[in-house]
């Protein structure tokens, strides 16, 4: 190349050696798995839209998820959700600051803030649990609601906002497709981001183990820890997405 | 290019050694967890905490009141996205360290997400045009 040394530059730049981007090599592909990661979940709640709609109806949030544990049959609307989201919110509060233990080679830091977040984690499987088990004891499942024979208005229409006469007289004839689409969704989605948070969870315990351990000490820096607090966060960013699309609109 | 020579040059290049040369880059390490760029990063972590959990309280409030105030369900599903949107950017950003990245960095991790933009608008449309095909009466 018979270039000046100064348009050679950026030429330089990309010819190997360092990174242009200026992350490392796992980083960068934490990034890529994410945004890859991200196209799955995107797919998944773009199709959940889509068939709602071409609903004619569709279940109210505020009536499916208006329970919260021993509360019997108190109407407390979204509550329960509300301290999933500020369970998970907060257990990315503690990564966040388990990556900053890092920066700083705070060893104790880093255990503590990860306990931390190990905890808020288990905390926000343990409640999803009480949901999935709450709402398959009101018979929503995968595949639940398609017989009419069997689910008459009846069955579901506690489900659906009961103030709107027009939803409420369209019951009959949508109102059962509608809320077998609707739980298939739901426990999909939620499912899949479920399965998530518990390799995520996983993921914590082992990089526990391993900065008590001091492995990273002897590396010299918490990078691995900051790879997987990419993905915890990614994790609570889905989560925001799904609180949207699912329990809000 | 010799082998010899190959696996010489790439030798630093092991995760390990490269992490070490990256991960300081970026401004965000700290000699102490008690210096005074460090507190003021674990301060900006709780104001954003604080940021998050105002804009969820509000979008629940929302959520729970919205649809009984006569508001249009347009208007409410526009507030609940750029809310979405506002914590989205919150988290990546600040939580995820994005922010600290190089720019060009920046752009090949948010440019692929642009196709959401089509994906939404094209099957949302797809919907609504499949519900209004097969409706004899609107019921919404």
């Amino acid at each position: 190349m018979s270039q000046t040394s100064a348009t050679a530059a950026p030429e330089k730049l990309w010819a190997g050696g360092h990174s242009p981007f200026k992350v490392s090599y796992g980083k960068m592909m934490m990034w890529f798995f994410l945004l890859s990661d991200a196209l799955t979940f995107g797919a998944l709640l773009i199709s959940y839209g889509t068939t709602r709609f071409f609903s004619h109806v569709w279940p109210d949030p505020n009536q499916v998820f208006r329970s919260f544990p021993f509360m019997g049959e108190a109407n407390l609307p979204l509550l329960f959700v509300s301290l999933m989201t500020f369970i998970l919110i907060m257990s990315s509060v503690t990564m966040v600051l388990a990556v900053h233990a890092g920066h700083c080679n705070d060893k104790q830091g880093v255990i503590k803030w990860l306990l931390l977040t190990i905890i808020g984690g288990i905390a926000f499987l343990g409640c999803q649990a009480w949901e999935w088990t709450h709402l398959h004891a009101e018979h929503g499942w995968w595949g639940a609601f398609t017989d009419p024979a069997t689910n008459p208005v009846s069955a579901f229409h506690h489900f659906f906002n009961p103030h709107k006469e027009a939803v409420q007289a369209a019951l009959p004839a949508y109102g059962m497709q509608a809320t077998h689409d609707f739980f298939n969704y739901f426990f999909t989605i939620t499912g899949f981001h479920g399965c998530h948070v518990a390799s995520g969870v996983i993921f914590n315990i082992l990089m526990l183990i391993n900065t008590v351990n001091g492995t990273y000490e002897r590396r010299g820096h918490y990078e691995m820890v900051e790879k997987i607090g990419l993905y915890w966060h990614f994790v609570d960013l889905v989560w925001v997405f799904v609180f949207t699309c699912f329990y809000l609109l | 290019m010799s082998a010899q020579h190959h696996t010489d040059s790439i030798q630093h290049l092991y995760e390990g050694d490269q992490s070490k040369l990256y991960s300081g880059v970026l401004g965000h390490h700290y000699s102490d967890v008690k210096s005074p760029e460090s507190k003021k990063q674990v301060k900006l972590i709780w104001k954003i905490t604080l940021y998050l959990s105002i804009i969820t309280i509000a979008e629940v409030f929302v959520g729970l009141y919205g649809h009984s105030t006569g508001i249009p369900n347009g208007v409410i599903a526009a507030f609940f996205l750029v809310l979405t949107i506002l914590k989205a950017y919150l988290i990546v950003s600040v939580f995820m360290h994005l922010g600290d990245e190089i720019r060009n960095f920046i752009m090949a991790v948010l440019i692929p997400l642009l196709l959401f933009v089509w994906f939404i608008i094209a099957f949302l449309a797809d919907g609504s045009f499949w519900l209004h095909m097969n409706s004899s009466v609107p019921t919404r």
